[in-house]
């Protein structure tokens, strides 16, 4: 059988609540998809890293998932690896200024709403690994990420 | 431009020692130095862009990163940014052995823990320049 396989690429901003989300919402994807297997990579290994970092879009299709609408992940991905097959941008959906908050940003500051925004933002990747094109899973080799996950 | 001390984290998502990584920064910057320490986002330095290179040309930065590959000491230089000291997760929980620290996704209390010993490592550099 063949093992369908996405790339997820979430932002993980540190300056403000967006970037948690983006963060947390990938992890749920990570940790609960079952019917295609999913994998991410730090970001920053694009710049930091080898080729083999910035071979990950070329051989698995992905997805960006950014907190703001400076659109870092998606642009950092079509920089250093050429192409990108979905983009989210957390704050349409959870709006400018939750997604700007810069007060609350630590896992521990957060409440049930704050999850609530979690769940929905996964939703959306979800959605988002559903509208590929299913050409785009076959024959991909990739290693996985250097730091062994 | 702020002179604020910038204090970067890897925040590496496929482990438990970026988040440590992440929450430790986040304590310091918004708990224990706001008015001498913040942070920018990692992924926007990756970018490139002249606006945030112009922000982290020649400005102090502490760099705390949760895997040997050193992303954000790495990026920060790139960028401009002079890192005087690099914080290494591993070098602190290697005196936890034994410990569960959690997830990347949710850190356990012995994470927290690790979080707040590496957060209180970071405030004393920071007061020593700052």
């Amino acid at each position: 059988m063949t093992v369908l396989k996405v790339g997820i690429l979430s932002c993980s901003g540190e300056e403000c609540l967006g970037g948690t989300i983006s963060r947390l919402a990938t992890r749920k994807v990570l940790e609960e998809m079952t019917m295609v297997d999913t994998v991410t990579l730090c970001l920053p290994l694009y710049n930091a890293g080898g080729t083999e970092e910035r071979n990950f879009a070329s051989v698995f299709p992905t997805i960006s998932v950014d907190g703001c609408d400076k659109l870092c992940a998606k642009r950092s991905t079509e920089k250093y690896s050429g192409r990108i097959n979905g983009s989210i941008d957390v704050s349409k959906i959870i709006g400018n200024e939750n997604a700007l908050n810069t007060k609350i940003i630590r896992n521990k500051d957060l409440n049930e709403e704050h999850y609530q925004m979690v769940d929905e933002v996964a939703g959306e990747i979800v959605k988002a690994i559903s509208n590929l094109n299913p050409d785009s899973y076959t024959g991909k080799t990739f290693r996985g990420c250097s730091c062994n996950d | 431009m702020s002179n604020k001390v910038k204090v970067i984290p890897c925040s590496g998502i496929g482990k438990v020692y970026g988040l440590v990584a992440r929450e430790a920064v986040l304590k310091t910057v918004l708990e224990l130095c706001p008015e001498k320490a913040e942070t920018v986002c990692l992924a926007y330095i990756v970018t490139g862009d002249e606006e945030v290179k112009e922000k982290m040309r020649g400005s102090v930065c502490i760099t705390v990163d949760g895997c040997p590959k050193i992303c954000a000491a790495k990026n920060v230089t790139l960028a401009g940014g002079v890192v005087i000291e690099e914080v290494k997760v591993l070098d602190t929980v290697k005196d936890h052995k034994g410990k569960k620290f959690g997830s990347a996704t949710e850190l356990s209390d012995d994470g927290y823990l690790v979080v707040d010993e590496i957060a209180a490592k970071i405030e004393k550099s920071i007061n020593k320049i700052a």
